[in-house]
Parts: C-alpha cells; structure tokens; sequence
C-alpha cells in the first residue's frame, strides 16, 4: 500500500513537473497580445437600432420566424435550411444554395450579433437589415416583401408573438412587418455566441499569472499563437476576442466567379448599402441618438474595396469550412498554406503589405493549425423553442 | 521632454498664442504646432480603440493672431500605404472648437493624423503619430 501511495505521489509530481515545462516564456508584451482577445464572452449584444434587440418576446418570436420555411416563396426553405444548428450555423457547403447556387459561402452566425457590417460585401450595416436580403432575394428565399405580413398576420400564434414582442397587433403596413421580422430574427441570431474554449482556459491564466493552469495549453497552440501574434501577424486583421476587425480585406482570393464575371466584393456591398432604403440612416432605424448610423455616415467607397470581403471571426473555425468568401480553400490546413505562399504579385500592395507569404516550415504550419483549432468547442444540440404563446 | 517643454513655454509667451486655449492637449490630450499654427486636442472618447469608431475635439489658432479655421482631419498608415475606411466630417462648435466626427483605425500600429489648417490663403498641414496596440 505504502508502495502504490509512494508511486502515484511520484506520478502526480511528475506530471507537475511536465506540466510545468510546457509553458512557453511569454513576454509581457506577448501576454498583453494574448490578453486582447478575450475575455470571453462578451456581454450580450443590445442592437439600438433595433427595439426588440436583447428582449425574450423578441429572440423567442425570432427564433421561430428562423424555421419557418412558410418566409420562402416555395415553402421547402427557411434561414435554418442554409444556416444549421448542427453545422456551427452554416452548411458545409462550398457555395450557399438557394433557389440556385451562390457565388459564395452561407457564413457561419457563430458572434454576428457582435459585427457592425454583416455579409462577405458589408452591404448590410446591421443584423435586421441584412436578414432582410435572402427573405426577398429571388436566388435565395424568394419571399416577396409581402410574405412575412402576411404570415403574422394570419397565423394566431406567429400574431401572438409578434404582440408580446412589438407590443402591438400584426398592421397592415407590408413593409413594416417585413422589417419587424428582420428585427425579431436579429435578436434572435444575436444569441447565438460561440461558447468558451481551451484557448479561453490559457489566455486568462497566462493574464492571471496562473502558470500551472496555462500549462495545461498544447504546446504546439502555444507555438502557433506565438506565430499567430507574432511574425505572421494574423492579428493585425483578426483582432480582439472575436478575432476579426470587423472590416475589409483583399487575401489574394482570385475574383472572377466565371470566365468575364467578377465578385466586386466591398466595393459593390457599399454601393447596395447607399441605395438600400433599409440601412440605418432610413426611417427604419429605432436609435434615437443616430449613434448607431456613425459607421454608415461616414463609410466611404474607395477603389481599393474592389476585391475586398470582410475578416471572419476565427471562433469554431475548424468546425466550419470550406472556407474563404467563395469556398475555395477546402480545410483549415489549405487556408494556412495559403497564407504562407500566396503570391504578392496578385496582392500588389504599394508599402508593407499586410497579407504576404509567410513561408512557414511544416512545423510552423503544423503548429498554426493546432492553435486555431483551441479556437473550437463541442455545442450541445440545441432543444426545440419553446412555444409562443402556450 | 524637457526639450518639447521649454520649446512649448517659448511659444506660448507670444502674445498671441497667450491667448490659445491648450486646455483639450492637457493630460491625455496632444498639442500640435508649427511656425504658423498650433492645435490642441483630444479623443472621443479618450481611449481610443482599433475598430472602433471616435472623435477628435479640436483647437486651432495661429501664431499672429489671424482667425484660423480647421479644414480637414485624415488618416493613414504610412507603412502599409493606406488610409482609413471612413471619411470624418468637421462641424464647428460655438466655443470656437471644432469636432471631427466619424474616425475609425480599423488595424493596430502606427496612424498618422492629418490636419489641413487654413488662416486666409495660407494653408498648412500639421500631422501628429498614434501608435495603437
């Protein structure tokens, strides 16, 4: 007994002492890098723009507006159809289908209540206006502006909800219903935030000072997030806790999505928001203040938007894919590969470019895919909404 | 430091700029100035952060006593060669202090501030660097 006492105290010691010499030396300014993106998570998001943002009549009423495949001018496709619980709230596919395939990925909704430009282009500057888009999108949803009143007006429980929500019957203002069920869709995609990881586990131990608990980060992540801060600079543009800036970039994506057609990205997004009678200097938008149109206010649309889509989160990255705006790049390996030998003749930047070819060792490579890949966590299966009005 | 205080006082015991009020460059404001001009001012809010949108709340006067007028805020990366994603908007206060409206440093490292200031014909650009982490 004595024995087996003596042998598990010499185990438990020596995996101490390994645990120990897994951390990495970290600088201060190496920790204070890593500090940045976090904590996690954030508070929950309260959209001004949009009055039921943040409200349980309003995430509940959105939620089911989210299944209802009656929002569809066929009925066989609902926003669940291409953003999936199950799938991190995207499809697995490399290009979105709706009525017909998109030129581009359905992105995931893991933290998109946290952006202030929504699809690849920005051509939505909040969450209910871009849901607006694939409802009446004829390649996509194909609702017709008139479907969703229709349906809250004739359906007694969607009626029901709408009232707790809105606090007001279902009227017989088409256009407004469409934007109050963009908005209870937006409160309620504004819920969904990617739960906490190990990465989460390291980067407030290692800010705490907890070298023992931060010891029980990889190695390899610890190397890669070293790269990520450092030399490759990732986080230059996928930045703080969500690891995105939110904004535009050219990563040496090739454009053309057929022989002659081009995908004009930010720079056609910013055209669809200043003609869009939805985006937030409209009538539409319930901020009071006007706080929330700054962004949209001042945007402006420069020849260097022509190519450029928007930084996504890395939360749950390895879950997603394929990935890049089009699909194009098939796994998590593919895209460090990319950004390790994409040609800087196609990025042709004029000073220090901020995308270049990291020309990483297959170790290096190796060791930025094990740290995007803390980035993940397995989610529960997400139980059925409660009724609206039982 | 003391260099930039001494060459502060010097200037500031001209009769004119006596009368330039400095209070926006005190504490975690800036002070900018030129043989022709000086503007002081802050951010807001006071932090700024990347991607984030602020303001800058602004002084501008001149050395001889002329009225001088803010004409334009930017900013750039020098390194990367670009400039921000947004274009600020001026709007003069009634205290004479003017108010850019609309920035956003969408990336961290150096930015530099740009500030064209006009006092009749002449016309000058004063820059000032951040360095945001």
């Amino acid at each position: 007994m004595t024995r087996l006492l003596l042998l598990l105290a010499l185990l438990a010691g020596g995996a101490g002492a390994s645990n120990a010499q897994q951390l990495l030396d970290w600088s201060a300014d190496e920790i204070a890098s890593v500090g940045q993106h976090g904590p996690w998570p954030p508070p929950p998001v309260r959209d001004p723009s949009n009055r039921v943002s943040g409200m349980p009549a309003g995430i509940l009423l959105g939620e089911h507006l989210f299944n209802d495949l009656r929002l569809s001018g066929d009925g066989r496709m609902s926003c669940a159809t291409c953003h999936q619980a199950g799938r991190d709230w995207s499809d697995g596919l490399a290009k979105a289908r709706g009525n017909v395939e998109l030129d581009r990925r359905t992105p995931t909704l893991w933290n998109v209540g946290y952006l202030h430009w929504f699809g690849w282009d920005g051509a939505g500057d909040s969450l209910w206006a871009q849901s607006i888009r694939p409802l009446l999108d004829p390649r996509e949803m194909n609702g017709g502006p008139a479907r969703p009143a229709t349906l809250l007006r004739s359906d007694a429980q969607l009626a029901c909800g709408y009232g707790k929500a809105f606090g007001e019957k279902p009227g017989i203002d088409d256009e407004k219903l469409l934007v109050d069920t963009a908005k209870a869709l937006a409160a309620f995609q504004a819920t969904l935030v990617s739960p906490r990881t190990s990465f989460d586990d390291f980067r407030d131990a290692l800010v705490a000072g907890d070298r023992d608990r931060a010891a029980r980060y990889p190695l390899a992540a610890q190397r890669g997030l070293k790269l990520f801060i450092g030399s490759a600079n990732c986080n230059l543009c996928h930045l703080g806790p969500r690891f995105t800036s939110g904004e535009f970039g050219d990563v040496g994506i090739p454009f053309f999505v057929r022989p002659g057609e081009v995908d004009t990205g930010r720079h056609g997004g910013l055209g669809r928001l200043a003609a869009s009678p939805f985006n937030l200097l409209g009538k539409y938008n319930d901020d009071p203040t006007g706080a929330s149109a700054r962004r949209t206010r001042h945007v402006q649309r420069q020849h260097t938007n022509f190519g450029e889509f928007r930084v996504p989160g890395l939360r749950q990255v390895g879950r997603g894919g394929p990935y890049m705006h089009n699909g194009s790049v098939l796994t998590l390996e593919d895209v460090v590969k990319h950004y390790s030998e994409v040609s800087p003749d196609r990025l042709h930047s004029d000073g220090v470019p901020v995308v270049r070819p990291l020309a990483l060792s297959k170790e290096q490579s190796a060791d930025l895919v094990s740290f995007l890949r803390t980035l993940d966590t397995e989610v529960p299966p997400r139980p059925a909404a409660p009724p609206l009005c039982p | 430091m003391r260099f930039v205080a001494a060459l502060l006082a010097v200037v500031l015991a001209s009769p004119a700029f006596a009368d330039c009020p400095l209070d926006l460059g005190r504490g975690t404001g800036w002070v900018v100035f030129s043989n022709h001009y000086m503007l002081a001012f802050r951010s807001d809010p006071l932090r700024i952060e990347t991607g984030e949108p602020f303001a800058l709340v602004l002084n501008v006067c001149t050395k001889n006593g002329k009225p001088a007028e803010l004409v334009a805020v930017d900013a750039q990366m020098p390194e990367h060669r670009h400039g921000m994603n947004y274009r600020p908007t001026i709007v003069g206060a009634d205290n004479g202090r003017y108010r850019a409206e609309g920035l956003v440093f969408h990336m961290p490292g150096r930015w530099e501030l740009t500030f064209d200031v006009r006092a009749g014909e002449e016309t000058e650009r004063l820059t000032h660097d951040i360095i945001l982490k």
